[in-house]
């Protein structure tokens, strides 16, 4: 059999692979995504619609006029202005042009201003210059214009912040006393997430993005959880996007628990039910792409993940499809083939709601 | 009864028991069993489920952390009556865990099972850096460098190895082997490492037979 279908590997090397190879590795990426999280594989026709995707000869693919799909920005156009080491381009452009830019001329859906750190609690202490660049901007947008960044919990670890440093903790067997300090630091983090959020609203914040939740853990997980239940006791108005960061919460804690749910080792379909069930409006899933693999492989992963996701929730589902997740290559500048082949089969065989 | 001792062994580093896991390392020796085999059979199986339920989500950092603890505790004593190679050496094998990274466990079991097969080794430890994995294999002579990853961030330092190796002249000199958790034969074709082992037992054939062919 011939190797004529070009495609990837998760790594964005370019592979030829023949018919029967790509089918196996659809094969194997669902049932390996079946196994994992306990839930169904892709049929054989839906393997097959997969195959239809990956295989097609055009340089890039999409979806039937009618079949479109909102696609919620995360930093998006960040990536105009920062550098190369921050995956961005490096155009001399200042955070307002950027958002206008991104609105006006790639006719972007939504677009979103952060803190260039991108995590919340440095914007705690410069809240209203942040504020005030926010609601300057927002009178000059016209698509939703969201406010974002990472919980990231590890900025509440000594030395960055007063909690004992649980990654230090842990590797000396001191597994109550790094338990506790993760606690202790939830706590911070989510009242940081609140008062940021609270003070955006102020100035009229359109939507607000906890972006990467959990990648510190469960715990940093349960924060942001516990932050948007509160938002939304305060603020029932405010949409909020609450978006994870890998396809299982990761145990760094392992115990935590959000409205009787443990939230260590939780899969997308069991994430986007406490992030329904905190509040929030939209829940982002990410599925992380194994370098070592091809794109059938991960994509199938992917799509098998997110749409048992979609069939759980009663929020919109928007799946992650940035780099190194969902399927797209782990590449700074993800090709234009993956990410137009991934964004079809998540929303065709994934039932997305977004992307 | 060999098999309740193996069987005891997986379970002590599933459970984390540092304290079973050396007790039955104690018994399976003072019965006579081969400690290589008492590695193999028993102490690799338990790991193995570790890292499988960890990667998986079944299984959460503090439990990851007391079963290390606990084949750490197991594979000193393991070791210890581990007899070096006796008569000639089958070659000298330096071995260490790239720069960066600070995973030691698959590293330690490959210097267990090269040592128990006659090679004469130098375990550097881990984060190592490119320059004394050169140094090292200069003084001791090695005929192979073994560089473990378990990082997909971390990886790079073995490709780094065989650019200095490659810009010094020795990359002719040293053999080089790489392994860990996000390592393939794949990556090791594509940056010239000579073997790639996809675990303890294989790295010791290929070691073999890099130096038969050398």
């Amino acid at each position: 059999m011939s190797n004529d279908i070009v495609t990837r590997m998760g790594d964005g090397e370019r592979v030829q692979l023949s018919a029967g190879e790509i089918r196996e590795d659809i094969q194997t990426g669902t049932a390996d995504a079946a196994q994992r999280a306990g839930v169904p594989e892709l049929t054989a026709q839906e393997q097959e619609r997969l195959f239809d995707i990956i295989s097609d000869p055009s340089r890039i693919v999409s979806v039937n006029p009618g079949e479109e799909v909102i696609v919620t920005d995360d930093g998006c156009s960040m990536s105009f202005y920062s550098g190369q080491d921050g995956a961005g381009v490096g155009v001399p452009l200042s955070r307002m042009q950027a958002v206008l830019t991104y609105e006006r001329a790639c006719g972007a859906d939504t677009t979103s201003l952060g803190h260039s750190d991108y995590s919340y609690k440095p914007v705690k202490p410069i809240i209203n210059f942040e504020a005030n660049d926010y609601y300057n901007t927002s009178m000059m947008t016209t698509a939703p214009f969201f406010y974002g960044a990472q919980p990231n919990l590890g900025l509440y670890f000594q030395p960055d912040g007063p909690c004992p440093n649980a990654a230090e903790l842990m590797p000396m067997g001191k597994i109550d006393e790094a338990r506790r300090a993760q606690e202790e630091a939830a706590g911070h983090l989510a009242k940081d997430l609140v008062f940021v959020g609270s003070r955006l609203a102020d100035v009229g914040l359109e939507g607000l993005n906890f972006d990467t939740s959990g990648s510190a853990g469960d715990a940093d997980f349960m924060a942001a959880l516990q932050a948007v239940a509160e938002l939304k006791r305060k603020v029932p108005d405010l949409p909020i996007l609450m978006g994870a960061s890998g396809e299982f919460v990761l145990g760094m804690h392992g115990e935590v628990e959000y409205e009787g749910t443990r939230l260590a080792g939780l899969y997308p379909q069991g994430q986007v039910k406490v992030i329904e069930t905190a509040g929030a409006d939209i829940a982002g899933v990410a599925i992380n792409t194994a370098t070592t693999e091809s794109l059938p492989w991960n994509l199938s992963r992917a799509v098998t993940f997110v749409k048992a996701a979609s069939g759980a929730s009663n929020i919109p589902v928007h799946a992650n499809v940035g780099m190194g997740v969902c399927g797209i290559p782990m590449m700074e500048q993800p090709p234009i083939d993956s990410v137009t082949r991934v964004s079809k089969a998540l929303v065709q065989l994934g039932k997305a709601d977004g992307l | 009864m060999s098999t309740e001792i193996f069987e005891s062994a997986a379970d002590a580093i599933l459970k984390g028991d540092s304290d079973k896991a050396v007790e039955t390392a104690k018994k399976g020796l003072g019965e006579g069993l081969d400690p290589v085999m008492l590695i193999n059979e028993g102490f690799i199986p338990g790991i193995n489920k570790v890292g499988d339920m960890f990667g998986s989500g079944k299984l959460f950092l503090p439990e990851l952390i007391l079963a290390a603890a606990a084949m750490q505790n197991a594979t000193d004593i393991i070791n210890e009556a581990i007899p070096e190679g006796e008569g000639q050496s089958r070659g000298r094998f330096l071995i260490g865990t790239v720069e960066g990274d600070v995973h030691d466990i698959g590293k330690t079991i490959v210097v267990s099972l090269m040592k128990a097969n006659g090679f004469e080794v130098m375990d550097l430890g881990r984060d190592v850096s490119t320059d004394r994995f050169i140094e090292a294999a200069d003084k001791f002579n090695a005929d192979i460098i073994g560089t473990s990853a378990l990082l997909t961030t971390t990886m790079e330092g073995q490709r780094r190895l065989e650019v200095e190796l490659k810009k010094a002249g020795l990359k002719e000199r040293f053999k080089t082997m790489v392994g860990g958790a996000p390592v393939t034969q794949r990556w090791a074709k594509r940056i010239g490492a000579d073997a790639f082992a996809e675990n303890a037992s294989e790295a010791v054939k290929l070691a073999k037979a890099l130096l038969e062919t050398a």
